[in-house]
């Protein structure tokens, strides 16, 4: 290992650290082509072939593509997946952004509370999401002890197609508040409290101090917190999986589902890595567009 | 109204909010501990009991009957390779990024701040087809090798972070006193870079212990399998017994709250890429 970092005893010539530097990054660069973008190349090279349980056939040009975005049950897992992720996006952002302001102030309580609200977002998804399939299920008693009194008898939450979708999204909350609190709260704790103090000598009242100071400072926090969840939320898969199996009959099927079944039930390799593309170049298309949307306005004041 | 009313009346406030926001953040977790402790004949009662008059042990003996610790073992496994050669080649590379301005330096930046932001999880189907190619299906290699490249970038990240704030002057006088460079970084540099180590390490072993994804797509054989994957077959092998499930959710999740518990404050940092000390 050592003799392979430095090929040479001491030196301090500039293409000696070059060298050196280059060799360092190596491992990482060599990891990084392989396990992401050879995959890309791969899938785009699977895409646009008939492939039959691993057997690559002929080159079919588009016709994988064609057929996956005609299918109608791609088309309602596009429909559910942006219902599902701009729901989950804005109700996530909502509840992470009042509670970095509600947890800002570095108190011991707020430290304990800190910690508290992240316990969801370290343990893993399969669990937190099997242990709400638990409590939200009738097997646990507790949809019949708080439905009853309110004259509600016999409610399955997973038998309801809006009600399942209203868990998902509660999921996607319960677990991602914390992540986008964290990200909010390293942004709030940039912006200097001179600024806050200048403010309030000017006489700006608590909600104008927010909008005029806060909001526009947040901008790049904002941003990143944003495109990090729809990210996680249009290719989130274990939600689904594990919640609802993407019932009832398909009415929250997202479209990483669909494509996880494609792949791995019915082996449509070619038409799995297809749809794979369409929504890897949907989600850049979306990442750009919030990015752009975010962009500095460089307005005289 | 006075003004230490005002203040008592927001404190009380506070605390009612805060009692609110611990429920809804605690009590799934608090439900299914009480619920995998009751005997199976209590578990489906209506109304439920909220701490179980008569704790048993019986659903986690059943796991043990079930190759729990075997599952576990898989897990740990993974885990500690994935943080081993993360941390390794992550730190490496950080500190190149942090010390030289060496030629495709700017390239391989932007390496690391796209595979960062593009989504990889909608690569599955492609990767899986890949993994499937180079023979490595069905096992923990494959499963480390993923985990390494997915979380590299946020190491890289956060090691590069790290070391910027570490004197150069430190590494100058190691060579100075006849150390090589690959010696000063050994000897000198990684012993202080312990805090960005272990903020990003402690990412890591997280994502790697959570995951379920990549896993259950990448493996099928029992002999690998990881504990996650194993709450999911269950899951079809248990049916609607809550006990075990539970059980096993209990099992899978406790270390990472017991480690969570201890260095809750290098998470924060993890999570934001070392832009906020915890």
């Amino acid at each position: 290992m050592r003799a392979w970092f430095q090929r040479r005893r001491k030196g301090a010539s500039r293409a000696d650290a070059d060298a050196f530097a280059l060799r360092l990054v190596a491992p990482a660069l060599l990891i990084e082509f392989l396990f992401v973008f050879v995959p890309l190349a791969v899938g785009l090279y699977y895409s646009l072939h008939s492939v039959r349980f691993f057997q690559v056939g002929r080159f079919l040009g588009f016709d994988n593509y064609l057929s996956v975005l005609t299918s109608p049950a791609v088309l309602n897992s596009f429909a559910v997946t942006a219902v599902f992720s701009f729901g989950s996006l804005i109700l996530t952002f909502v509840v992470g952004f009042a509670l970095a302001l509600h947890l800002e102030r570095d108190g011991r309580v707020a430290v304990f509370m800190r910690a508290v609200v992240l316990v969801p977002y370290v343990i893993s998804m399969l669990v937190g999401s099997l242990l709400l399939k638990w409590v939200l299920s009738q097997d646990s008693g507790v949809p019949q002890t708080v439905l009853g009194p309110l004259g509600i008898a016999d409610f399955s939450v997973f038998a309801d197609s809006a009600s399942s979708m209203a868990a998902l999204i509660y999921n996607a909350v319960w677990r991602d508040a914390a992540f986008a609190m964290i990200l909010l709260l390293a942004g709030l704790k940039s912006i200097p409290l001179e600024l806050y103090a200048a403010a309030r000598v000017d006489g700006a009242s608590p909600w104008y101090r927010f909008r005029r100071l806060t909001l526009p400072l947040l901008k790049t926090p904002m941003l990143i917190t944003l495109v990090r969840l729809l990210m996680h939320f249009v290719n989130s898969l274990t939600f689904q999986l594990i919640l609802t199996g993407g019932g009832p009959v398909n009415k929250t099927e997202t479209v990483a589902l669909r494509t996880f079944r494609l792949g791995f039930e019915d082996y449509a390799l070619g038409r799995a890595n297809a749809l794979s593309f369409v929504v890897f170049l949907i989600n850049v298309c979306m990442i750009v567009l919030l990015v752009k949307l975010f962009k500095p306005t460089e307005k005289l004041r | 109204m006075s003004y230490v009313r005002v203040i008592r009346l927001r404190k009380i406030g506070d605390f009612a909010l805060n009692t609110v926001i611990v429920l809804f953040a605690l009590a799934p977790l608090l439900w299914g501990l009480s619920s995998s402790l009751k005997p199976a004949n209590r578990i489906l009662q209506v109304p439920p009991e909220l701490i179980p008059s008569e704790v048993t042990f019986a659903h986690y003996a059943t796991l043990i009957e079930n190759q729990l610790f075997h599952y576990m073992a898989n897990s740990a496994i993974v885990s500690a390779a994935t943080v081993a050669l993360c941390l390794a080649v992550g730190a490496f590379a950080g500190y190149a990024l942090s010390r030289f301005a060496f030629p495709g330096r700017n390239l391989v930046m932007l390496t690391v701040v796209t595979v960062m932001s593009i989504p990889i999880a909608s690569l599955l189907v492609p990767t899986y087809t890949l993994i499937a190619n180079l023979g490595l299906l069905d096992t923990r290699t494959g499963l480390v090798l993923l985990y390494t490249a997915y979380e590299l970038p946020i190491v890289i990240w956060i090691m590069f972070g790290y070391f910027n704030t570490i004197p150069r002057q430190l590494e100058n006088a190691a060579m100075i006193d006849g150390y090589s460079r690959f010696d000063a970084l050994r000897r000198v540099i990684l012993p202080l870079a312990g805090p960005g180590l272990i903020a990003s390490g402690l990412f890591v072993l997280t994502a790697a212990w959570n995951d379920f994804v990549v896993a259950v797509v990448m493996t099928s054989a029992e002999a690998v399998r990881p504990l996650p994957v194993a709450v999911y077959f269950y899951l079809g092998f248990f049916g609607r017994e809550w006990g075990p499930l539970l059980a096993a959710s209990m099992v899978s999740i406790a270390p990472i709250i017991l480690i969570f518990v201890i260095f809750q404050k290098y998470f924060v940092s993890g999570v934001t890429g070392g832009s906020v000390k915890g």
